[in-house]
């Protein structure tokens, strides 16, 4: 240990010499600190309008004038997808997913205004957050700079120098490798610093902000591990560096776009037209509510005459109709759930292929990592949208049960006739105040730490991997390939 | 000719450069293979919707027009409406993994239809899609740097460079030799799979002509910059280094900073202040007085002035009246959303004078039909529709006419452009 820290200073100074290096060091560190400012800003003007509109929304559905239920029913809600603090760090798929949902009776409507399809194709070059400045253009700078680590004392023959001097192959590649490590560190800081201030100032969860900096880590010194090894078996500085270059591209830019094309072609989703016909198809065949013959609720109505021993619907203690609008939705729902479900796992099995093809790029595995910790995830999309139909169906619910507590079965089929049933049928907007508002839950840190676990392990593979690369490397230098 | 067939023997030689073609022409054939399959499946998405939207149509028609009641005719048929890929799609797939492409519509208020999203994985979009835009506009750059970037500092570095051009008649047309063998070999691999692509997807000559010249004009440009840094005089690592150090500058970095600014400074909230703004007035439609409403849709509808007047709680002609109204108050909303949008795409294409990646994405996606003004006109087209279908359905709402079974295969189709 004693003697690798001398080195690591001498290869340290080496390195910083070329002014070329310096100034690419120095314009991502700038780089971070513009992305960290920027995304800080976005997630905190994104949140900021989302809780006003929520705001807003609550506000509008509480200061309803009295109104017939069921005209509640289809004035409905909005509700908006709140933005994790660690989205200033990674926002993940935050752009790609749509963030506000009305809400509103037989219907499931889809989450909109994502800011991808809000913007021009100038966002599918990448957004600039401190997660892409780490991602990608850390390890390209790491080569940039480091990439003649061995190489070039192989050019110039001081490699040869310093083994013949004594040095042995295995501390002198250490060294090297902390020096390398170092540059890393140094490129981890402004990340580090967003991340502190982001728990302190913003109140992100110390421990998923933890994991995100070990990971960040652990994929530097993948990319460390590779630089110096690649450089110690090239027989030349220029070969080093286009290898490099090759691996870079390969890993970090081909397969990730290279991944959801196996994926989607694998596992293609049906369109949101297929599945609104589908639910209606469905829905027919459990009973048609338009025709008044139908079985299924023909033996719903005598179910429920049953159950309150009378023997027409105008005798029932409540009203009907409520009862009819709470059954309907019922059914609606059921659906709605099965095909989500049916689309979830279909997306899950996307990823899953996705996954298998991280296996071999430490960025995509990084990438799902950080999304995963920092609750950007699509995982994160997904709890959004099944709260957000939870809510639906708990508030449409509350309401058709006023409609059929409320409202008495005479006025509510004569409310379009006669004035004084149209008057009645109106309830009191107290009834509004009193419905909850949408309350998100996000993941747990057990829950994101538990999403990211997989990734971590492809990176901990990796980790491996480059160790026995880093051994095989040091053999290679030893055996005289100076 | 003999020059060119030695230089041609050299360049095979070089297994940097017989890799990078290669790599370059599978790259190239695989992305346009994959943007051909794409293609078919949005086609074949459009195919299946077809049966399946004609038995949803049956089964409204068949209940509805037992009572032949319009007003129910209306507002339980949903109209298919889809936006078939250009024959140039395939190229560059652009906004259509994000934005929907078949959407269903009904005669009621437009606006919050018309801002449906579709079903697809987020994940998977977030990194965009390998498509032949994406392999030229960031693996051709490096392919082409892999090439040129040691043509003089290489046969400097191995002492051949004093000979060469002592050798050489005219050391100038020796080196623009090996440049136009290179780049343009590199040019070929790249665009040959394209050129089958459109063949085989039927594109248009003319515009197949005018992809490929955005392709060879951003080629040049990246032939260019390898020659200026070569010019240098450095050596070929430098070379190597400067050249990628300024593709990631010019096709991730300006980029990515353009995005910050453009969208920081043409914010477009009205997307969604125009969706709350309509349900607003939609619904406030059920407690003005009728008359009110009925006086408001009749200046922009004076047609359905002398129709008979309402009776009762409810009509549908006045429900389709303040929905219709809905959509008239937000129009300076969805006019302000709609030149935010512009705006961006706008400042984008102008930045393409200035960023050669932006400029080529730009053009390659205007031509396939997929940017974000192509989203707009499918809207456009809807709002167009739309129209349609209420001058289709006022008729019978308003003179109280039955609905029956013939109507509705009478109602108006969409057509593809």
């Amino acid at each position: 240990m004693t003697s690798i820290l001398p080195i690591a200073r001498h290869e340290w100074r080496q390195l910083v010499r070329s002014r070329v290096a310096v100034i690419g060091l120095v314009l991502v560190i700038l780089l971070s600190i513009v992305a960290a400012a920027t995304a800080a800003a976005h997630r905190e003007a994104n949140a900021d309008i989302r809780a006003r509109f929520q705001a807003t929304a609550d506000q509008r559905f509480d200061d309803q004038p009295a109104r017939h239920p069921h005209r509640v029913v289809h004035y409905g809600h909005f509700v908006f997808r709140p933005l994790p603090a660690l989205a200033a760090f990674d926002p993940g798929v935050d752009s790609f997913t749509g963030n506000m949902i009305y809400l509103e009776g037989h219907r499931q409507n889809s989450a909109n205004f994502g800011d991808v399809r809000q913007s021009s194709l100038l966002a599918r070059f990448g957004l600039l957050t401190p997660a892409f400045v780490l991602q990608l253009l850390a390890p390209l700078v790491m080569i940039f700079v480091a990439f003649g680590i061995v190489a070039r004392d192989r050019d110039s023959g001081t490699l040869r120098q310093s083994l013949t001097l004594g040095v042995p192959a295995g501390r002198l590649l250490a060294g090297k490798l902390a020096a390398v490590g170092s540059i890393a560190g140094l490129l981890l800081l402004p990340a580090a610093v967003t991340l502190g201030w982001l728990v302190v100032g913003e109140g992100a969860a110390p421990l998923p902000a933890a994991a995100l900096l070990g990971g960040y880590a652990a994929y530097l010194l993948i990319w460390a591990v590779a630089i110096v090894a690649v450089s110690a078996f090239a027989k030349q500085a220029r070969t080093a560096l286009l290898a490099l270059l090759a691996v870079w591209t390969a890993t970090a830019v081909l397969l990730p776009r290279v991944a959801p094309t196996v994926a989607l072609g694998a596992a293609p989703l049906p369109t949101r037209l297929e599945n609104d016909i589908g639910i209606q198809r469905d829905l027919r065949a459990m009973g048609d509510s338009h025709d008044p013959n139908d079985p299924f609720f023909t033996a719903f109505r005598e179910r429920t005459l049953e159950r309150y021993g009378v023997a027409r619907v105008e005798d029932l203690p409540v009203n009907y109709r409520g009862l009819l609008a709470v059954e309907g939705e019922r059914m609606t729902s059921s659906l709605f759930d099965r095909y989500a479900e049916r689309q979830f796992a279909r997306e899950r099995e996307q990823a899953a292929t996705a996954g298998l093809i991280s296996l071999l790029s430490p960025t995509m595995a990084m990438q799902r990592l950080s999304m995963a910790v920092a609750g950007t995830d699509l995982e994160g999309h997904r709890r959004f949208l099944s709260q957000a139909e939870a809510y639906r169906y708990d508030i449409v619910q509350r309401l058709n049960r006023m409609q059929a507590e409320a409202l008495t079965y005479s006025d509510d089929s004569n409310r379009n006739r006669d004035i004084g049933a149209a008057q009645r049928v109106r309830i009191d907007p107290d009834n509004w105040r009193a419905v909850p508002d949408f309350a998100y839950r996000a993941a747990t840190t057990t829950e994101k730490l538990h999403a990211a676990l997989p990734s971590a392990l492809v990176l901990g593979g990796w980790l491996l991997l480059g160790s026995i690369l880093f051994r095989m490397a040091v053999r290679h230098v030893t055996r005289g390939n100076a | 000719m003999t020059v060119w067939a030695h230089e041609l023997r050299l360049l095979v030689r070089q297994r940097i450069a017989v890799g990078a073609l290669i790599l370059m022409t599978l790259l190239s054939a695989a992305s346009v293979w994959a943007g051909l399959a794409e293609i078919a499946r949005q086609h074949a998405a459009i195919e299946r919707i077809q049966p399946q939207q004609a038995e949803d149509e049956a089964a409204i028609a068949r209940w509805v027009s037992v009572e032949g009641d319009a007003g129910n005719a209306a507002y339980y048929s949903f109209h298919a409406t889809w936006d078939a890929p250009s024959a140039f799609a395939f190229a560059a797939l652009g906004q259509r993994d994000v934005a929907p492409y078949v959407l269903r519509v009904r005669a009621l208020g437009l606006e919050g239809q018309l801002q449906e999203s579709e079903n697809y994985n987020a994940e998977l979009a977030l990194p965009g899609r390998f498509d032949w835009a994406f392999v030229l506009i960031y693996l051709a750059p490096l392919l082409l740097i892999a090439l040129l970037h040691d043509l003089r500092s290489g046969e400097r570095e191995m002492n051949r460079a004093v000979m060469l051009q002592a050798v050489a008649q005219s050391p100038g047309t020796l080196w623009a030799r090996r440049i136009v063998l290179r780049a343009g070999f590199l040019a070929a691999a790249l665009i040959m799979p394209f050129i089958v692509g459109a063949t085989l997807s039927g594109a248009g000559l003319t515009g197949s002509l005018a992809m490929i010249a955005a392709a060879l004009a951003y080629l040049t440009f990246w032939t260019l910059l390898c020659l200026m840094i070569a010019r240098q005089g450095r050596a070929s690592v430098t070379n190597a280094a400067t050249l990628a150090a300024s593709w990631l500058v010019l096709t991730l970095i300006l980029p990515a900073l353009a995005l910050v600014v453009i969208n920081g400074a043409i914010p477009v909230r009205q997307g969604v202040e125009l969706t709350l703004a309509q349900r607003e007035n939609v619904h406030a439609g059920w407690d003005r007085p009728k008359d009110a409403t009925m006086q408001a849709f009749f200046r922009e509808y004076p047609e359905w002035r002398n129709t008979p007047p309402i009776e009762g709680g409810f009509h549908w002609k006045w429900y389709y009246a303040f929905q219709h109204m809905g959509d008239v108050s937000v129009r300076p909303q969805v006019a302000a959303y709609r030149a935010g949008l512009e705006a961006r795409a706008c400042w984008t294409q102008r930045l393409g004078w200035l960023l050669p990646a932006v400029g080529v994405q730009s053009l390659l996606h205007r031509q396939a039909r997929t940017d974000l003004s192509a989203q707009l006109a499918y809207q456009d087209r809807i709002r167009a529709f739309h129209h349609r279908l209420r001058r289709y359905y006022y008729p019978y709402v308003f003179n109280e006419t039955p609905f029956r079974q013939a109507d509705f295969a009478n109602a108006p189709r969409w057509e593809q452009d």
